[in-house]
């Protein structure tokens, strides 16, 4: 058993691009834990896509056996987060495994909206907070404004922050030191029965499924019986260890301990982030606390390009699931895309990053229908209904109301740009709550918006406007009774579902002009004239005509040619196969990505 | 048959060619003879056409070399035999020699009229030049000869083109062809295409063009018989009908097609990988395909569509009968519903707007006759 007393479980919580990965990077070398830094391009910050993007989704702990000056050995476990608001909760319960965090503040960006998220979900838990102003070496360093921002935005006093720069290596013993002083052992180790709680798990192709679990209390040995207590699965431990920082296979985990778990379960989809493990023998009857069931918040339809892909897209998915319990799937079809999936996703960051990896990874061709959120609607006859897809909202005539998602967003974002910001949450269809001065320069905003509106580029926006110094973060709020309309698309009087869309009715004209303006531009010409229509129900909103090609033949044809002209046919053939074929008008998949990427 | 060398490259042209020289001529002219007597024609040929490249370039006594294989085979049935000429390398001596080993009909590269636009084609001749060519065509009394012209050219105007296209028919050819001009890979054009020099003209001008031509020359009493060709009445070249209502025909030299029985394919497009190929008795291919029903059934329908004369879908229906004909029957109701298509009797012809859409209609034939199974095994 460790000495619990000489024990620290903790983490960093930070910004995007404030230094978290450098931070890292520095205590391993300062512990020694070399191999680990080797082993970082697989394991922390491990995809390629999310280091590209400067987040993380897979936490992967390590363990820093740390001298501190007197000569003791400390065992310090530090636990990755991910690093986006899709994915909140992993954040919650990756906090959850620890009892401390480690803030980290760019010395010139100052507070930012994640810092803040973050920072409330680590204060929640009761976790002990260090601060720490990194980039200090930075000729535009603000220590004193940040050190003020922390007691004004955080209530955290300005001069408990430990002063660093991660790149140069200055202040990383301050770090160790605080880690020691402040953060608190290992806590809830004399509860009477076994608990573990699953903050993260992998696929392996030879062990299976690995759970990464953090002891709260009593120890769990290979071959015992466990139980997740969320739906009371029962299964074998097939093996424990721990990441030293290699997965090193031990006898037992003991209280205050960071480890794995391989167990006998055969997917990722089995296991629920944030569950309690006990044992069988002599089970603990409360799971600790903070369990959440993840729910999806956006879906979309993801189809194969190329229609013969399916089957492979279908593996893909069910390897992509293996690592990710958040993805969910179903077969749906599509008049206009063919055979697919409804996919469900924790968010928008969350569904593109699973888009990219099923096309880098799994080299397919694939088309991603506009993400919707899910609509809880109430018919007349007193049944409520959940809609994933726009096309199965039920008719109006139907429809006793829709409620929609809202969630809650704080926006972080200089003064100046107040104005342009409130307009753009009203253009939401947001309602701005709270403003809040951070100081001389950057204001807080707290407002509700509906989830569907923020989907699509609210994020974007919200960074164009602001030249990238604002902000956001966001929870799940309510579901609010609100005016929404399906909103379709006919092309030549056939209706193309995958342009469908919920919208609110006050937009549905402007979003129909927007729309068939967008295809009328992107649709290449056909041999017939096309209209375009958006319409709710009969009603129609708005119409463009694209006009008939007018000349596509080549001149030159004699004998030699004929196996020229006829490659250059199956060309342009080849190229329509890749359209979809709606009544007699033949739709490009890029003008389906088109549309789709251009609109909101 | 196809001589593969040009003085220098026309800006426009993609072709495969090479700069002449004296053994590389007489080298070419060697495996020509080796190729045909390798693979002679298995009976009697109708036509004959000296394509390239630029025959023309060739000096008399080679063109005479050339021209004995022919002779040398069985003309039975011969009707017409072709050479290319450009304006700039016709010589009495040459004309002579052709006549006399029985060519029939000169075809000229001329393009246009107008010196300027010449130069900036890169087409190293000159107005003058095309007219002491045609002279000498007409003092020899060719029963058939053609000018190319070429339209939608980087600079034209509407106006330039219909006077080319007067000036053509002012020295009364029994034929012409005019082509639009298309920007081809690796060349010279197309470079300066890439470099923002010229400019693509758009769908909308190039069927003015198109249109500009079709009018003029009817009026002028030269009958459209091909997207691109026309002729006084009975002067039609037999050689190009032949491969467009795909019959068969046997390509020499490099680059050269040949469709025979179920095969079709193109000789290699390098002298000398061709040559190679000849002298050891193994022939230098690209592009082999095996020619199925349903293929020669799309061509059928794509190349007749291209000719004035459409398809008698019955007669094609008789040849083929295992082709997918009732895959095509929803897009011809559609194509003759946009007036694109008309059928008369048993033909079914391209529309004027049909025909400055051949190439969209021709894909989508091809397209419908093998629509790949869209539902996936599931
Ligand atoms: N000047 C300076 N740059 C730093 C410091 N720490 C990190 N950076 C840089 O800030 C950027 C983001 O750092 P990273 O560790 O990837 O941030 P993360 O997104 O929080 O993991 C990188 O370019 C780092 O080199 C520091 O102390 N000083
Ligand atoms: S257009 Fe004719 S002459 Fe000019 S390069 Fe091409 S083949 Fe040679």
């Amino acid at each position: 058993m460790p000495d619990l007393k000489k024990t620290r479980n903790f983490c960093i919580i930070a910004h995007i691009d404030h230094g978290k990965t450098t931070l890292s990077d520095r205590l391993l070398e300062a512990t020694n834990t070399v191999e680990m830094r080797n082993m970082k391009e697989q394991l922390l910050d491990s995809m390629d896509l999310e280091r590209e993007r400067g987040i993380t989704i897979k936490c992967h702990p390590v363990t820093l056996l740390y001298k501190a000056p007197d000569g003791e050995i400390w065992t310090l476990n530090l636990i990755d987060t991910p690093g986006h608001v899709d994915f909140s909760y992993e954040v919650s319960r990756s906090l959850a495994a620890c009892e401390g965090a480690l803030l980290l503040v760019d010395a010139a960006q100052g507070i930012e909206a994640q810092t803040v998220a973050n920072c409330h979900l680590a204060m929640k838990q009761d976790m002990v907070i260090v601060p720490i102003i990194n980039k200090i070496d930075l000729p535009g360093a603000d220590i004193d404004h940040a050190r003020s921002q922390l007691e004004e935005v955080l209530a955290i006093p300005g001069d408990e922050a430990v002063l660093a720069s991660a790149k140069n290596g200055i202040g990383i013993s301050d770090i160790f030191e605080a880690i020691l002083a402040r953060m608190p052992s290992p806590r809830w180790y004399d509860f009477p029965q076994a608990r573990a709680l699953v903050f993260d798990c992998v696929f392996d192709a030879f062990k299976g499924v690995i759970c990464f679990v953090r002891i709260f209390s009593g120890s769990i040995r290979r071959g015992q019986q466990i139980v997740l207590m969320s739906d009371g699965t029962r299964t074998e431990v097939k093996e424990v260890g721990v990441f030293s920082p290699k997965m090193r296979p031990i006898d037992s985990l003991d209280p205050g301990s960071v480890g794995y778990i391989v167990t006998g379960i055969k997917e990722v989809a089995d296991i629920r982030l944030g569950d309690t493990i006990t044992l069988a023998d002599a089970p603990a009857k409360e799971m600790l606390p903070g369990y959440q069931e993840v729910r999806p918040m956006v879906f979309a339809g993801l189809y194969p390009i190329d229609t013969s892909d399916y089957e492979k897209l279908k593996v893909s998915m069910a390897k992509l699931r293996l690592n990710d319990s958040a993805f969910v799937y179903q077969p749906e079809s599509s008049v206009a895309l063919g055979f697919g999936f409804r996919c469900g996703f924790l968010g928008l960051l969350h569904m593109e990053i699973v888009v990219e990896r099923i096309r880098r990874e799994y080299d397919l061709d694939i088309i991603s229908t506009y993400p919707s959120v899910v609509y809880l609607v109430t018919k007349s006859d007193g049944e409520v209904v959940e809609v994933q897809n726009p096309v199965h909202l039920p008719d109006p005539s139907e429809i006793e109301q829709v409620e929609e998602p809202m969630i809650r967003a704080t926006l972080h974002l200089p003064n100046e740009y107040i104005g342009d910001i409130l307009a753009l949450v009203m253009e939401k269809r947001g309602m701005v709550e709270n403003t809040e001065t951070i100081d001389a320069q950057r204001v807080m905003l707290t407002a509700l918006l509906p989830l569907n509106e923020i989907v699509v580029d609210f994020n974007d926006r919200l960074k164009s406007i602001t030249r990238g110094y604002g902000s956001m973060d966001y929870d799940f709020a309510e579901y609010q009774v609100s005016k929404l309309v399906k909103l379709d698309i006919l092309v030549n009087g056939e209706q193309v579902d995958a342009f469908s869309s919920v919208v609110h009715t006050d937009k549905a004209a402007a979003k129909g002009r927007m729309l068939c303006a967008k295809l009328k531009e992107i649709l290449p010409r056909q041999l017939f004239k096309v209209a375009i229509q958006a319409a709710v129900g009969s009603n129609v909103v708005a119409r463009e005509t694209i006009g008939a090609l007018r000349k596509d033949v080549t001149a030159k044809c004699y004998g030699g040619d004929i196996s020229r002209k006829r490659k250059l046919l199956e060309k342009q053939k080849e190229g329509k196969k890749r359209m979809k074929q709606i009544g007699k008008v033949a739709i490009p998949q890029e003008a389906f990505i088109d549309i789709l990427k251009s609109t909101n | 048959m196809h001589v593969p060398f040009c003085a220098r490259a026309c800006d426009f042209c993609n072709f495969y060619q090479e700069r002449p020289d004296r053994t590389g001529i007489q080298d070419y002219l060697a495996a020509m003879e080796r190729e045909f007597a390798l693979y002679p024609p298995a009976r009697p040929f109708e036509t004959v056409f000296w394509g390239g490249g630029t025959p023309g370039l060739l000096k008399a006594e080679d063109l005479r070399r050339l021209g004995r294989i022919i002779q040398n085979a069985d003309t039975r049935h011969l009707r017409e035999w072709t050479v290319e000429m450009a304006p700039g390398s016709v010589r009495e001596d040459k004309l002579e020699s052709l006549r006399e080993m029985g060519v029939t009909r000169v075809s000229m590269g001329v393009q246009s009229f107008d010196d300027g636009l010449l130069e900036r084609l890169g087409r190293p001749h000159t107005r003058r030049q095309v007219d002491q060519a045609i002279d000498l065509i007409r003092k020899l009394e060719f029963p058939n000869w053609n000018l190319d012209l070429m339209f939608a050219l980087p600079g034209q105007t509407l106006t330039q083109w219909e006077a080319d296209i007067r000036a053509a028919m002012e020295r009364e050819p029994p034929h012409l062809s005019t082509y639009c001009l298309t920007f081809e890979e690796d060349t010279t054009l197309w470079v300066r295409l890439q470099k923002g020099q010229v400019h693509k003209r758009s769908e909308v001008e190039e069927a003015a063009f198109y249109e500009r031509a079709w009018d003029l020359l009817a009026s002028g009493g030269y009958g459209q018989y091909e997207v691109s060709n026309f002729a006084r009445p009975g002067y039609s070249c037999i050689h190009n009908l032949n491969t467009w209502r795909m019959h068969e025909w046997l390509g020499y030299g490099p680059s050269a097609s040949s469709q025979l029985g179920q095969r079709r394919w193109t000789n290699a497009h390098d002298l000398e990988a061709w040559a190679t190929g000849v002298a050891t008795a193994r022939p230098a291919r690209v592009d082999e395909v095996a020619l199925t029903p349903n293929l020669l059934a799309q061509d059928c329908v794509v190349f007749g569509l291209r000719m004035n004369e459409g398809i008698d879908l019955c007669h094609l229906q008789k040849r083929y009968p295992d082709a997918d004909w009732p895959a095509l029957d929803t897009l011809l109701a559609q194509l003759v519903e946009e007036a694109l298509i008309e059928v008369t009797e048993a033909r079914w012809t391209l529309t004027r707007s049909g025909r400055l859409l051949a190439d969209a209609i021709g894909s989508a034939v091809i397209g419908a006759m093998d629509a790949d199974a869209l539902a996936p095994a599931s």
